[in-house]
C-alpha cells in the first residue's frame, strides 16, 4: 500500500470486512501447514497479508481480533499473545508502506524483522507466566542448553524464541509475498486506506 | 462436523450469567496469583473455578483441556527443578541428574498458576457463547463496527474451512501433491492457500457492497434484535469480583 501517512486512521468498510477474511486466512494457513505436515505453524498470514494490503492498523487490529477469537473459542493461553500479534501486524505494516514489498530480498528482510519484533515482545509474556518457557519443543530445548549454562533468564528466554519465531515468521511473511505480488490491482487499490479510484 | 468452539450448551446459572461479569472473573482470577504470589491463594482461586465449572457441569471438559497441558508443565518441572538459577538444596537425584528443591518450588508456583489460568478461562469458554459476549460487549459500548467484524470472524471461519477443503479436492484431482518429501510438501501450500485467499477477497468486496446498502455506517443509536436478559443479580457478583480484586491488593500492601 502506498498513501500519504501510512497511521492515517480512516477504516473504509472494504477494510473492515478484510479484517475477518484475514483472520479466516491465518485459520485456514494453519490448517493447510498442519495438512501437508509442514513443521512450522504458518498462523499469521493472514495477519501480515491485511497489514500489506491496508496498512499497520488494520494489521494491528486483525491480529488482536485473531488472538481474541482464539482466546474466546479453542485456546485460552492465546489471548495472551495478542500483544505479539499486534506488534506483527504494525511491524509488517509499517515495512510495506516503506515500500519492503518491491522484490524478494525485502521480504525476506521484512520476515527478519517481523520474527524479531515477535520475539522482543513475546519474551516477558513468556517469562511472566510460564519463567521463560516457549511452549514449543525446540524452543524450550534452547532455552534448557542457554540457562544450563548459567546465563540471564532473559537472555534464554528471547533465543528460545527467536529460533522458533525465526524460521516460521520469515516463512510467513514470504508465503504473504507471494500470494500479495500475485493478487489483482484491483485489490490494492480497493483495500487501500486512502481509496482514491474505487469508492463505493 | 468439526468443533469450532469448546462452547458447552447447558441451562445452568453459569450459562444464563451476564457474560461480561465471568469476563470480569476471568481477569480477576488471572491477576490474582500474580498480585499475590501465594501457593495457598492461587490454589483458593482455582478450588473456586473447579466449583463453578462443577456447578455449570462442564468439569469434564476441563480434565481434557488439562490432560493437553500436561506435557508443557512436565517441561517446567524438569528445567526448572534442574537449571531454576536460585537452586541450592539438591532434592532428587536420577542418575547425573540432579533436581532442586528451590526450582521444584518454583515449577510448581508456575504450574499452578498455568493451571488456574486454564480453569479461569474455561468458565467463561465453556459456558458462554462467543456470540452472547460479543453482543453484550457491544450494548456496553463497544462500536457496532467491531461487534459486527468479532461475530462475522465466527462465522466466516467454519465457511473458510468448508473452501479449504474443496480447493484441497479440487488441487489434488489436478495433480498437486500433498504427500511424500518436504520439499513436494512446501511446493504445495501456495496453490493451495493462493486460491483461498483470492477467492475470499472477491467475496468481501462483495460483503463490503452489501454492508454499504444496507447502511452499515449510519450513524446513529443501534436497536438490537433480542432483549437483554435480566441480569440484576449480576451486579452483586460484580460487586463481590471487585471486592475481591480489592482485598488481595490490600493484602499484598500489608504484607
Amino acid at each position: 500500500m502506498k498513501g500519504t501517512n501510512p497511521f492515517a486512521f480512516k477504516f473504509n468498510t472494504m477494510a473492515l470486512v478484510l479484517i475477518p477474511v484475514a483472520v479466516g486466512i491465518n485459520y485456514v494457513g494453519k490448517l493447510f501447514a498442519s495438512v501437508l505436515k509442514l513443521p512450522l505453524w504458518l498462523d499469521s498470514v493472514g495477519t501480515i497479508l491485511a497489514a500489506m494490503l491496508a496498512g499497520p492498523w488494520i494489521g494491528a487490529i486483525t491480529g488482536l481480533i485473531n488472538n481474541i477469537i482464539y482466546g474466546l473459542t479453542i485456546d485460552p493461553g492465546s489471548a495472551f499473545y495478542a500483544i505479539t500479534s499486534v506488534a506483527i501486524g504494525l511491524t509488517a505494516g509499517i515495512l510495506a508502506y516503506m515500500g519492503w514489498t518491491k522484490n524478494w530480498t525485502l521480504a525476506f528482510l521484512m520476515g527478519l524483522v517481523v520474527a524479531l519484533v515477535a520475539a522482543i515482545v513475546s519474551t516477558p509474556i513468556n517469562i511472566l507466566l510460564w519463567g521463560g518457557q516457549t511452549g514449543n519443543i525446540w524452543g524450550d530445548l534452547v532455552f534448557a542448553a542457554i540457562i544450563a549454562r548459567d546465563l540471564p533468564l532473559l537472555l534464554a528466554s528471547f533465543t528460545g524464541e527467536l529460533v522458533v519465531d525465526l524460521i516460521d515468521k520469515v516463512a510467513t511473511v514470504l508465503v504473504s509475498y507471494i500470494i500479495y505480488r500475485s493478487l489483482p490491482k484491483r485489490f490494492l487499490i480497493a483495500f487501500n486506506n486512502e481509496n482514491k479510484t474505487e469508492k463505493f | 462436523m468439526k468443533v469450532y468452539t469448546l462452547y458447552v450448551p447447558g441451562k445452568t446459572y453459569i450459562h444464563k450469567m451476564n457474560p461480561l461479569t465471568k469476563l470480569l472473573y476471568l481477569a480477576v482470577a488471572i491477576a490474582i496469583p500474580f498480585i499475590a504470589p501465594d501457593p495457598a491463594i492461587t490454589m483458593a482461586c482455582f478450588l473456586i473455578g473447579i466449583f463453578i465449572l462443577g456447578w455449570a457441569k462442564v468439569l469434564h471438559r476441563v480434565i481434557y483441556l488439562l490432560a493437553m497441558s500436561i506435557l508443557f508443565i512436565s517441561t517446567i518441572f524438569i528445567i526448572q527443578g534442574l537449571y531454576y538459577p536460585g537452586n541450592t538444596t539438591p532434592y532428587l537425584i536420577l542418575g547425573k541428574l540432579t533436581f532442586y528443591k528451590e526450582g521444584l518450588i518454583h515449577a510448581m508456583v508456575i504450574s499452578f498458576r498455568l493451571v488456574n489460568i486454564m480453569i479461569s478461562a474455561s468458565v467463561l469458554v465453556l459456558t458462554t457463547r462467543p456470540s452472547d459476549l460479543i453482543s453484550s460487549a457491544v450494548r456496553r459500548g463497544i462500536s457496532p463496527r467491531l461487534g459486527y467484524v468479532m461475530s462475522s470472524v465466527l462465522q466466516i471461519i467454519p465457511q473458510m474451512a468448508t473452501t479449504a477443503d474443496t480447493i484441497m479436492d479440487a488441487q489434488k484431482s489436478r495433480g498437486l501433491e500433498t504427500e511424500g518429501n518436504l520439499k513436494t510438501r512446501l511446493k504445495a501450500y501456495i496453490p493451495l492457500l493462493g486460491p483461498l485467499v483470492l477467492g475470499s477477497l472477491v467475496s468481501a468486496q462483495e460483503r463490503a457492497m452489501a454492508l454499504e446498502v444496507r447502511a452499515f455506517n449510519a450513524t446513529g443509536k443501534r436497536t438490537f434484535l433480542q432483549n437483554e436478559e435480566d441480569y440484576t443479580v449480576s451486579k452483586a457478583i460484580n460487586a463481590i469480583i471487585i471486592l475481591a480484586l480489592i482485598l488481595t491488593i490490600i493484602w499484598r500492601i500489608y504484607s
